[in-house]
């Protein structure tokens, strides 16, 4: 574990000890899933990514072999990526995005070209 | 006048243009008529062909955030074959950014760049368009909303700190007002200059002109007598009279997104 | 009064800029209309214009003036912004002296109104 000196990427320091840490983190974020609604389509996906991560720390305890299992860059990463949904997941509580679409969009707004708009001029 | 100038030089351009597409064309057939003929997918040899594989990607993943956030997307589509583009409600900016920010299957973590456009004929005359980028999943993506001259967007300074600057360049440029943006003010236009220079109903010209005036030993502004007073806004391209402009790709294509009645 | 019911569903519905109603629009505008007034002997001396404190003040209310007759609340808060970010750009000396002047417009001849002078001018 000890083996790995730095992560070649500026500011991002090797971490300590990763298991712990991302699954402290992927529990926090399955925890503030269970709040949303059950058939929340980012509910639904996201844990699903989630707890095959989870899997894969628990599986594998060695670094090289957990990264290349998720692969998805290196344990540190992991670890921002997992902290960034961890944020996310707790705003999305307050947004309710799940809900049905808030006010559709104006007649003719998103018609492209232009020109073909023959409303009234300005 | 200005205005005359500059379609005559349009056409111009066009014109040059349209010689171009045909000339490979005719060569092409002279090459072939001694051989087979080429398959008809062949014949327009200057046009990219997007790739099958990476557009099914891209409307898949559309697909992916319109089911994530019904609340906000109003429509998803691909232009140009294959640019994937997600037009939402103005009041979703911030949740929409910060889900392709944060979530794991897009983490689009650069704000490359904050775009306006104004079509006066339009209900909300102004459109802000944010292009994304994410460099783990090498891959693009436009959000669009819709706003007026008094309709407040949200900043999303919050999610992207590179979104300050950009904003208030559309601040500056269009007359957007954003929300919650730390610190709102003018970034290319001089200080004391009125009106917004993008809009499309501000003259070429300016309304005022600046001169040094060596009495009062300082620069002072005088109202410009306007050569340009009357704008139509035909806002159809100069070159849409040309068959192969005409039936090149289709400008978007709508992704199909699945329009589940959500719970509360 | 089903019409005037309909515009006044319609106005609730647009998003309010800063101020919900008219009163919170006017205290703002009062509000920027003192900061100026407080600001103006500042200003006049960190830019040494040739002008006295009344004849900004002057030029202060008349600016205000112009926009007496607006009624929406946002459009009163969009100039109460704009009024806001003219007045930092002047108390934080970004602006210049040129800049100041330019509110007396003092190089602009008067338009022509009899028609010799419009005549001689060749305006009409």
């Amino acid at each position: 574990m000890a083996s790995k000196l730095t992560t070649g990427l500026t500011g991002l320091v090797v971490a300590s000890n990763p298991h712990h840490t991302l699954s402290a983190l992927y529990g926090k974020i399955l925890r503030a899933l269970t709040k949303m609604p059950q058939d929340a389509s980012y509910r639904k996906y996201t844990e699903k990514v989630v707890q095959n991560r989870l899997k894969a720390v628990e599986a594998h305890k060695d670094v090289t072999t957990l990264e290349k299992e998720i692969a998805c860059g290196q344990v540190e990463e992991l670890i921002v990526q997992a902290e960034n949904e961890l944020i996310l997941a707790r705003k999305m509580l307050g947004w309710k995005p799940w809900e049905s679409l808030l006010k559709p969009a104006p007649q003719k707004q998103w018609n492209w070209p232009p020109a073909k708009i023959d409303e009234p001029m300005i | 006048m200005a205005a005359i100038i500059r379609r005559i030089g349009c056409r111009a351009i066009s014109n040059f243009a349209a010689k171009n597409v045909v000339a490979p064309k005719a060569v092409g057939a002279i090459r072939l008529s001694s051989t087979t003929p080429a398959p008809p997918a062949e014949d327009k040899p200057t046009f990219r062909k997007p790739n099958e594989a990476a557009r099914l990607n891209l409307s898949n993943f559309g697909r992916y955030v319109a089911e994530c956030l019904p609340k906000y997307v109003q429509k998803v589509q691909l232009t140009a074959g294959d640019e994937l583009e997600v037009l939402i409600a103005p009041e979703g900016v911030v949740p929409v950014l910060q889900f392709l920010k944060d979530n794991h299957l897009a983490q689009f973590s650069n704000l490359v760049d904050i775009a306006g456009m104004d079509v006066p004929s339009r209900q909300y005359r102004f459109e802000v368009i944010y292009n994304l980028l994410s460099l783990r999943f090498n891959s693009r993506i436009r959000v669009k909303t819709y706003t007026d001259e008094l309709t407040p967007l949200d900043s999303c300074n919050e999610v992207f700190k590179a979104a300050n600057w950009y904003e208030r360049e559309i601040w500056d440029m269009y007359g957007v007002f954003f929300a919650n943006h730390p610190d709102l003010r003018r970034i290319l236009t001089d200080y004391g200059f009125e009106g917004h220079p993008q809009r499309r109903d501000f003259p070429l010209s300016g309304y005022v002109e600046l001169r040094y005036d060596d009495e009062k030993k300082r620069v002072v502004c005088e109202p410009l007598e306007l050569a340009q007073e009357f704008r139509k806004f035909d806002l159809s391209a100069p070159w849409e009279q040309f068959p192969n402009f005409r039936n090149a790709n289709p400008p978007a294509e709508t992704v199909e997104t699945k329009q589940e009645t959500p719970k509360k | 009064m089903a019409g005037r019911e309909a515009v006044r569903k319609a106005v609730q519905q647009v998003r309010p800029i800063l101020s919900v109603d008219r009163e919170e629009a006017r205290k703002r505008a009062l509000n920027l209309y003192k900061a100026w007034y407080r600001q103006i002997p500042y200003i006049v001396m960190d830019y040494d214009i040739p002008k006295s404190v009344e004849e900004c003040r002057a030029k202060l209310r008349e600016e205000f003036e112009r926009h007496r007759n607006v009624t929406d609340v946002r459009v009163v808060d969009m100039l109460v912004i704009k009024g806001q970010m003219e007045l930092k750009e002047t108390v934080e000396i970004w602006k210049q002296k040129g800049h100041i002047m330019r509110y007396w417009k003092e190089s602009q001849d008067p338009k022509p109104t009899d028609f010799l002078s419009k005549f001689l001018q060749g305006v009409n």
